[in-house]
């Protein structure tokens, strides 16, 4: 396998197993789930490494994607019924008040095509989405940096890469990384098999 | 505030005369409320017993403990914070202070609180069992929990109409199930709560319809998950700006635990700001794990790999090769990901011209170039001097971290896909 579909597959494995340590209970999980297993690769990934686990995650996340369907075609009808009023004379504040109202719905859309699966939310449950997502990215980031410490002391012999503790404050954090590295550290030897 | 129409009458009395009475119904209500609470508390006796479980439970959960007990106690807390403090405007005082918290016994008795007034008790205590066994109640979920506890208990039913002590002693009952209905998985009740709403915004227009001496008006039917909103002095009461102002007190509620988990936001106020932050926040963790991939796929199988043999040979050149033909010959992909000074001082180099081009994405292309052992903090605008490898991985991401942050002000609306190609480009655009 060459780089970049190493790179690729290695992403994939992490990005599913971390939704799988929120399984089925938050949207970004089930959708990056659903999308993993739209395409062939990814499908063997997914069954992989999903398989000890649930099977109606599964079918939560394949029920994912009609919901979505529908969501995004009742979106559709409402954006094309909708009639937008300008108004014209309007004072300062109320200006302003309008601008910022773009600024923020322009940031809210671009905030729900980074989070996975976050088109198909209101407003409140994208910040939760967000906020579970935030967490666990950062742990994500921070499994993957251990591991290529681990990885590169191995490959260099140095001992100074090995040692990176940064302190983990909050508990939860550290209970998902564990999770996560754990399912992480299986899907790289699982990659190595499947190449 | 007393003067608002909020005095529990106990029969139609003249709002304007408030004080003496409030203060004598706030007694005769309390009094009535503890009675209840006694008896109610040695019918639940038993219940105890899942409690001294599900104590121990918490005791090792640790830190949910500190969220999840705050909502316990502000569920209980309400009533006689309610009637001591009155009605203060925005916020129910006293909530939790007064009330020693206890870990053994506190955890019971406020349990004991609840199942007193939800519905459901075991499958309440089964389902945070569960959801603490799993230990993997997530940061979220205990802030909302403990925020929307506080938050839904704010709320109270408004009237223009005379609040009778009736309708009071549901609007606790309803706060207290509130508050306990948030320990279980929020995201279990969001929709039936979604429902609750707009079918209370509903009784609440209908109420603001009917005239007010409404005492006989003792709604028997006790709907559990009522969400009660309270009108501010100077506001509009109808349905929908009511909502309205349900859904925006969420929003900035969720805003805020986004505040805390955001690094350098605490100055930021309003949406529009913080929205940035955190989408650069979340832009920049997404291309660090991408990043951190590479360099995966990089590291992982060369196991075996020599470091100075490899690049002794090879100019800086190298690295101009297109990533998807460096896959293909062993040899080549060495090189690429190893740097030696002399590479080092042309990149600084490049650095230094390319100061126009959007700077994260130029951070990022130059690490996707080098990812093994690059001394990173060239990256660093401020010094274009080398370093000497090994960097710290610490250094690595944390410096990639600040440029794409500190220069993320200029926010594309596009987040670009790191797809091959574009690497590939980038690559030939530093030469």
């Amino acid at each position: 396998m060459s780089i970049l579909e190493r790179k690729k597959a290695i992403k994939l494995s992490a990005d599913i197993a971390l939704a799988s340590t929120r399984a089925g209970r938050t949207c970004w999980s089930r959708a990056i789930i659903a999308d993993a297993s739209k395409d062939d690769d990814g499908k063997v990934l997914v069954q992989h490494l999903l398989s000890p686990e649930s099977e109606r995650l599964k079918k939560a996340s394949t029920g994912l994607a009609m919901e979505n369907k529908r969501v995004r075609c009742k979106k559709i009808l409402k954006r094309s019924c909708c009639i937008k009023r300008v108004r014209k004379g309007a004072s300062k504040v109320v200006l302003a008040k309008s601008i910022s109202k773009r600024i923020v719905k322009r940031r809210t859309q671009v905030l729900k095509s980074l989070v996975p699966g976050g088109e198909f939310m209101d407003d409140i449950s994208l910040i939760e989405e967000t906020l579970d997502y935030m967490v666990s990215l950062r742990a994500q980031v921070d499994v993957m940096r251990r591991s290529l410490a681990k990885a590169t002391e191995v490959v260099n012999g140095c001992a100074e890469y090995a040692n990176k503790d940064e302190g983990i404050e909050e508990y939860n954090l550290y209970v998902r990384e564990h999770d996560y590295m754990r399912k992480l550290m299986g899907n790289l030897y699982l990659i190595h098999r499947i190449e | 505030m007393i003067n608002r129409a909020l005095l529990p009458a106990g029969g139609g009395e003249n709002m304007l005369h408030c004080t003496d009475m409030t203060v004598l119904e706030r007694q005769r209500a309390r009094i009535k409320w503890q009675q209840e609470q006694q008896q109610q508390f040695q019918l639940q006796q038993q219940e105890i017993s899942y409690f001294t479980e599900l104590a121990d439970v918490f005791h090792q959960a640790g830190v949910h403990e500190g969220g999840l007990s705050e909502v316990v106690t502000r569920s209980v807390k309400p009533d006689p914070g309610l009637v001591d403090n009155g009605w203060n405007n925005d916020h129910v005082v006293g909530y939790g202070v007064g009330l020693p918290y206890n870990n053994g016994l506190g955890f019971e008795l406020n349990y004991g609180a609840i199942s007193r007034t939800s519905s459901c008790p075991p499958e309440a205590v089964a389902a945070v069992a569960e959801a603490t066994v799993k230990g993997s109640e997530s940061v979220v979920s205990d802030m909302i929990s403990s925020g929307a506890g506080r938050e839904s208990s704010k709320k109270r039913k408004v009237d223009k109409a005379v609040a009778e002590e009736d309708t009071r002693d549901k609007r606790i009952k309803g706060c207290a199930e509130q508050g306990e209905s948030k320990i279980t998985e929020k995201n279990n009740n969001k929709n039936s709560r979604n429902n609750n709403t707009n079918k209370n915004s509903n009784s609440n227009k209908e109420n603001s319809d009917e005239t007010s001496k409404d005492n006989s008006k003792v709604s028997e039917v006790q709907k559990p998950d009522y969400i009660h909103v309270r009108a501010r002095r100077g506001q509009a009461t109808d349905s929908h700006s009511l909502a309205e102002r349900v859904r925006r007190e969420k929003i900035s509620e969720r805003m805020k635990y986004l505040q805390d988990l955001v690094p350098g936001c605490d100055k930021i106020t309003g949406k529009a700001g913080m929205l940035d932050e955190i989408i650069n926040y979340v832009q920049s963790l997404q291309r660090q794990v991408e990043f951190l991939s590479m360099k995966l796929a990089a590291a992982n199988p060369r196991l075996d790999f020599n470091v100075d043999n490899l690049f002794a040979k090879e100019a800086f050149p190298a690295c101009s090769i297109n990533f998807p033909t460096i896959g293909m010959s062993s040899d080549m992909t060495n090189p690429a990901y190893l740097q030696f000074n002399p590479a080092q001082q042309q990149l600084v180099a490049c650095c230094g011209l390319d100061m126009g081009i959007d700077p994260p994405d130029m951070a990022l292309k130059r690490t996707t170039s080098a990812p093994v052992s690059i001394p990173e903090t060239f990256l660093d605008s401020s010094c274009f001097t080398q370093t000497h490898p090994p960097p710290t991985w610490d250094a690595d991401l944390q410096n990639l971290y600040n440029v794409a942050f500190d220069q993320g002000r200029q926010t594309s609306f596009q987040t670009q896909p790191f797809t091959g190609s574009i690497e590939a480009s980038n690559l030939k655009m530093e030469m």
